[in-house]
Order: C-alpha cells, then structure tokens, then sequence
C-alpha cells in the first residue's frame, strides 16, 4: 500500500533506482552534477555552509532517506528554499542519484577487530567526559554514536593520534580572559563581529560581548588531548571502535 | 419650470466636471493621486516618501535625513517587526520597501507583496502569486527587490517573468504582461524604474538558454514601447565580438537583472548587463561577447544605445555588471564633471564621464590578482586567468547589493568580499529550461571574509573599512548626518560613522542580510530606517 502511494504521487518516478546496477550511472551523474549542482553543493557534493547548502555526502546516514526521495527532491526542489525544482529526464535524475551514493560517506565496513566490552572501558576513562554514545558522555565534542559509519578506521585513528591536525567546524578552540579576570577556554559555536557564541571546557554555554574580552586567542590546538601510542594502544585503540561498531550496530 | 439660480448651475457644472474627472480617471486607468513623475524627479525632496528602490533616480542610496547621527545612534531601538511568513532559504530578503503617505509597499520571497501601516508594522494588504510548479529559476532563487510606484499604481516582476500592475491601495491587479518565456529559463527579479509614462524592467536567466533584455512597457496601458537586447542580433553592432552564429548570439545570456539609474536632463538610463551564457566554459564564445559585462546608456525614449563600456570583457566567471549604476555630479581634476560610479564584481571600482562613457577611474578594491589595473585601451591587464592561483569566487568582489555615495565627503561605500575560488570549465549540454554552468567551482571556505569599505572616488583609495568574519552580501545607506547603514552576513543591521568608519551601533536581526539596503523616512516626527532581514522586515527609530 505503501509503496502503491509513493508511486502514485509522483507519475514518473520508480521506487527503485533502475541504474544502480549500472557501473556507468554514477560517473555520468558526477558529470552533471557538476555542471548543474556544484555552485551551490561544491564540487565534492560536501555543500556550502555560507548558502545552507547541504553536505549531499551525509544524506544516507539518515534511515529515511531512499534513493526515491532523493530522486524527489530533485526533480520538485525544496519550497520556499534557493533548491529548484529540475526537468532532467528521469535517467538523468537517477544517474544523479547513483553519483550521490557513490560520494555517500563510507564509513568501515568491515567487522573491526576487538574487544568491546574493554573498549566500552577504554571509552569511559578516555572519551566519555566529552564525547556522547547512545545518549550518555559529554557533549564537548561531537557524538560518536554512529561514528564508525560515517568515517573510515583510519581518518578514526589519526584523530585519536593527533586531533589537532584537522577540527570540524563549531569544534574550533578558544581561549580568552573575561572582564571578571576569568580565563575560559573552549570552543565556537558561533560568531559575529560583536559577540561570541562557545561551549566552555566545563560543557556549558556561554555567550560573551568581544570588547569584554581580553587575551583572546585561537592557537589551533584542538581542547581534545592527542592519544600517543604509550596512552592509547593500536589494540586498544581497536578496541574502542569495535565498541562503537558495536554500538552503531544497534 | 423653474429656472436653475446661477449657484446652482455653477454647483451642478462643477459636480458634473468633477464627475467628468472621476469618470475620465477611471477610463483612462489614470490616477488620482499617489506620487506623480514630477514627485519621482524630486527624490528625496519630501521626507516622508521613498518612492524608488534607490530614494531617487542617482541611486547614490543617500538619505537627506539628519534626525539620527553619529551622537545619538545608539540609542536607536525597534519599533516593530513584520513577519512575512515567507522566505528564500539559502538567500535572503532583497528587498527595499517604498514608503508614501505613512504605508509602506513590500514585496517578498516567492512573489508575495504587502501594504504596511509604516506606524506599526500591521498589513493592510497580502498578495501571493500562484506561481507556476515547475519554475525554472533563471533568478536563482525566489526573490524579489522590490516595487516601483507612480500614482495609485505599483509594479512588479515575477519569478515566472511577468510584469504586473497593482492598485496600490487594494492589492487587486490591473494588468499583466508576459516579459519572455519563463519554461526556457528567463525569470525576474529586480524592482522596475518608473519614468514619465514608462515602466523599465530587466530580465533573468543568464545561466540559461536566454537573451538578455530591457523592456520599457506603458504603465496605463500595458503596451510594451521599446525592447534593448542585451546581446546584438546576427549583423547588428556588437555582434562581431561573438562568433558567427546566430544560435550562440540567440542564447548569449546577459541578463538585466537589477535597476538601472536614470539622468533626466540627458534623458539616459543606465544599466548593468550581467554574464556570457554559460558562465565558465567559453570554448564556443571567443570574442569580447558584448553587451556582456558591461554598462550601457540607453536613450530613455527608444531604448537605443548611447554608449557603453565593458569591465569584462570575456567573461569566464560568472563577474556579473548588474549593480546599480551610482550617478553624481562632482568636480573632476578641477572640472565638473556627470559622472556614473560602479563598484564592480570582477574587484574594480570605476568612475566614468556618464554623458559619452569615457573611463576616467578604474581601479582595484579588493586584493584580486585577476588584473590590478585598466590600461590605456581601457581593458583591463589580466594578469591572472586562473591558472596563477585562485581568483575571486563567482559572486564576486561585490554584488548586486546596492553600495552607496556620500557627495559631503566624496566617498564610495560598498561591502566588498575577499573569496579565494578555482574554475573548472566544462562543456554544458545547453538544454532549454536548465542551467549552464558550464563547469565547476572549488571555493575554499577558510579564506574567505567580507568588509564594509570607504573608497575616495577621486583616487578609488581606501579611506577605511571594517572587516566581518565571513563574505557579506549585505547593502548599504548613508545619510547626510554622517551615518553609513550595512549589514552583514552574521545578521548584524549596523550604523558607522562615514568619516571614519567607527562602528556606532548595532542589533542583531535574526538572519543574515542578504541583498537588501537599509531605506529611511519621516514619520510623525520621528526618523525610520528599515532593514529586511530573513522573513522579517524591522523598523528603528530614536525614542
């Protein structure tokens, strides 16, 4: 019945990519997004903050997202949003489609190798003060719940070993003095030419006026501790992402 | 029977002349009342109207208006916020409202248009156009900048390319005219120039299999008067700076997108004409591809070309000239001179003779390596095509968004960008009803910032700027008290000081300021200024 629905609202539309068998699809997608989706979504499909265009690698993450409504998306656009509705032949919205799921983010595939139960205990006297999986940790830094889906084990490694080297945006650190002598550190939210959007070392958030602030200053170190290897194993650094494995398993 | 007293008579001829009056108002769609030409020629002269996108026809965008200063700004608090219930999601609210008679006229996001009591912000009237589903957006987004006003009618174009006639004070449509073909791409989006019985718009759609154009159309009737094609026909001047192929010359882009100025006394219009069709990728368009571009002067009468100058000539980056052109009377090297001032989007501020077209000042405003100066033809000396590093992204060094000129202190005001940008052309499918790039763009975010800047017009100097933290697409409004108004892309709506560029005041709106300038009147005693911002409208005043 369900599906019965779907197609009847929309008459040219199939439930199922007829190319996603076709190795060709994606490449010839990647052709015309290029051409027709690159000035507001990048030419990585990884979107333009500055415009609300959305990073097109992280729609698959979602479980309600299924190539139909992509497909739908792109043929009607968003109402009301700069996203157009586009009268591209169906093969070519679904050569679209397969492009987008060939830039999806992949994450690990495979069955990671280790212990969970001494992950899940690495995980608590390491990275649960900041970082949340499944509801419970800090919110310092970004949820880890589905990590492992997302990223792939090495790019996981080298932010453990140095996570200073490349931090995500709304994760960029801070350090200043208040004009009650208080030295905060943490990171930004957000920011304008007056004010300062931050989430303090102490998890809390708090706004500040700049001319308020003294000493202020972004270093590029990132708040998270670097993992050396005499601190964190390779094998229980494995640990911990078969924990999480297990836990976006779920 | 009796004869009528002579009172009588001269009470019944006048009722019956100004039955007569009414009568003929009412065949001839004529008004009677709301702001006639002659108002539209004062300007700014009256201080409870705005009755033009800009204020008046210079665009300079410089308020008369003294009640607020550099002393007491900050003092300026809301008054009233509007909510539309509209709005362009990843773009903004472009319009300036028109102010006459204590009601503000507002369009908005997805052609919707409003009457607003200018005391608190309550609307007499809505309208919302049934637009078309499967809209081609030669505009990019659904946006709108604005009405243009004469008498009791209003004007407006449409995202599926119509012009439309209101009555003002109703809402009710009077007439509708198609401008082009929405289905292959064409769109509009800008606020019509209302001259002496005629109504100036500009077409959409230059990423599109399109032709640019500006129609001058008669506000009673209807009737188009004139068309100026923005790309010359086979054979036509112009025409030999593209290749030898009709089908080419017929899809040559060069939208009209936003408002041109008028000089009455040379009887002129000028306006910007924005890319080649398509944008990057210009294996199939060698030559200088006018009117691309480029200003042209256009005769207000018959549409026919004056002069023209190309900023950029060949355009591989989608650097638009769709800006409004800034006119001014000053004295030049010693000599008074009519002059037409463009902060353009390839990074250039330019200061041209507006009676022949002659270049007097062209000169960088922003740190592009594209070119760093014009030469003696008048071209600029590219010294960076690309391949030297990464150039200017496409939105340019600035854009639409109206900048502004303080004649008190001589300077050009206008928020600049500093992006970092690498084009990678390639061939587009040209297929009707769909964009053409014709390649792609890597931006890289980090290096990007925007800034509010105060150019001297006799140098193109810069006398100060204020920096923003990300590339601002917002406008700006000085008035004669010193004051410059901007916005930025964080959402701040802000007051400096135009001597020194001091920030004086701020408020945080809620949404980035995207496209639209502050506009200001009197009213009941009390100075306004406005700012559109996400799906509002505020107003300011001092207390």
């Amino acid at each position: 019945m369900l599906a019965w629905l779907a197609s009847a609202g929309s008459a040219s539309a199939q439930a199922v990519n007829p190319l996603q068998s076709d190795p060709r699809a994606a490449g010839a997608g990647g052709s015309i997004f290029r051409a027709q989706c690159a000035t507001c979504h990048g030419a990585d499909a990884k979107g333009i903050e500055a415009i609300d265009a959305p990073d097109l690698t992280l729609i698959w993450i979602r479980s309600e997202t299924t190539d139909e409504s992509v497909f739908q998306i792109i043929r009607n656009g968003i109402a009301g949003s700069v996203m157009p509705p586009h009268g591209f032949p169906d093969a070519q919205v679904w050569m679209l489609v397969s492009y987008l799921r060939s830039v999806g983010a992949v994450g690990t595939v495979n069955r990671i190798v280790g212990d969970v139960s001494r992950g899940s205990e690495l995980f608590n006297d390491n990275c649960s003060r900041c970082h949340r999986v499944d509801g419970t940790g800090g919110s310092l830094g970004p949820d880890l719940s589905s990590i492992t889906s997302r990223r792939a084990l090495d790019v996981l490694f080298s932010s453990i070993r140095n996570p200073s080297a490349s931090i995500a945006r709304r994760y960029k650190p801070v350090s200043f003095r208040t004009a009650e002598n208080e030295r905060v550190q943490g990171t930004i939210k957000s920011e304008d030419v007056f004010s300062l959007q931050v989430m303090d070392s102490n998890q809390t958030l708090r706004g500040f006026i700049k001319t308020e602030l003294s000493e202020l200053t972004r270093d590029g170190q990132s708040l998270m501790p670097a993992f050396p290897e005499n601190l964190l194993s390779e094998s229980e650094i494995n640990d911990i992402m078969s924990y999480l494995q297990s836990n976006s398993d779920r | 029977m009796k004869q009528p007293s002579n009172k009588a008579l001269v009470a019944i001829g006048t009722l019956v002349s100004s039955l007569f009056l009414i009568w003929s108002s009412i065949a001839n769609g004529q008004v009677s009342d709301g702001p006639s030409y002659e108002d539209l020629l004062n300007g700014f002269s009256d201080p409870t109207r705005w009755l033009t996108y800009s204020g008046d026809y210079s665009g300079t965008r410089h308020s008369p208006l003294t009640q607020i200063t550099p002393d007491n700004v900050d003092q300026l608090r809301p008054v009233w916020t509007f909510q539309t219930g509209t709005t362009t999601r990843g773009r903004g609210f472009e319009t300036t409202p028109l102010v006459d008679n204590g009601v503000l006229y507002v369009t908005g996001s997805n052609n919707y248009a409003w009457a607003i009591d200018a005391r608190t912000g309550r609307a007499f009237w809505q309208y919302r156009r049934d637009l078309p589903n499967d809209l081609t957006y030669g505009a990019s987004a659904p946006v709108n900048r604005g009405f243009g006003m004469l008498g009791n009618q209003l004007f407006m174009v449409t995202l599926d390319a119509h012009l439309m006639s209101f009555d003002r004070r109703t809402g009710d449509v009077l007439w509708e005219r198609e401008l082009a073909d929405y289905q292959v791409g064409y769109s509009a989006t800008m606020a019509p120039l209302v001259l002496d019985n005629k109504v100036i718009v500009g077409i959409s759609g230059g990423e599109y299999q399109t032709r640019g154009f500006i129609d001058a159309f008669d506000p009673v009737s209807g009737e188009r008067i004139w068309r100026f094609n923005t790309i010359p026909g086979p054979g036509e001047p112009g025409s030999e700076t593209w290749p030898d192929d009709p089908a080419i010359l017929a899809a040559g882009g060069g939208g009209a997108w936003m408002n041109g100025s008028y000089d009455p006394d040379l009887n002129l219009i000028y306006w910007g004409v924005g890319n080649p069709n398509p944008d990057y990728y210009a294996e199939n368009r060698p030559g200088d591809n006018l009117y691309s571009n480029s200003i042209v002067a256009l005769d207000a009468n018959s549409g026919e070309l004056r002069w023209h100058y190309q900023f950029t000539p060949h355009d591989i980056n989608d650097w638009d000239a769709n800006h409004v052109p800034v006119l001014a009377n000053i004295e030049w090297q010693g000599e008074p001179r009519r002059v037409v001032m463009v902060g353009n989007r390839n990074g250039f501020f330019y200061l041209l003779d507006r009676v022949t077209g002659q270049l007097l000042l062209g000169k960088p405003f922003t740190a592009t390596t594209w070119a760093r100066e014009i030469g003696a033809d008048g071209r600029p000396i590219v010294l960076n095509d690309g391949s030297q590093g990464c150039l200017p992204d496409p939105w340019g060094s600035t854009n639409f968004y109206p900048p502004s000129f303080n004649p008190d202190l001589d300077l050009f005001i206008l928020t600049a960008r500093e992006t970092c940008a690498t084009y990678v052309p390639e061939e587009p499918a040209n297929t009707r009803g769909r964009s053409n790039n014709g390649g792609t763009v890597f931006i890289d975010a980090e290096q990007g910032y925007g800034a509010l800047r105060a150019l001297d017009i006799h140098t193109g100097d810069l006398e100060w700027e204020f920096t923003y933290p990300s590339p601002t697409f917002g406008g700006v409004m000085t008035t004669a008290s010193g004051l410059v108004f901007a916005g930025d892309h964080e959402g701040n709506f802000m007051a400096f000081n135009a001597e020194t560029g001091e920030n004086l005041w701020h408020y945080q709106t809620g949404s980035r300021i995207w496209g639209a300038a502050a506009m200001t009147f009197m009213q009941d005693g009390l100075q306004y200024v406005l700012i559109p911002s996400g799906s509002t409208l505020t107003a300011f005043a001092l207390p």
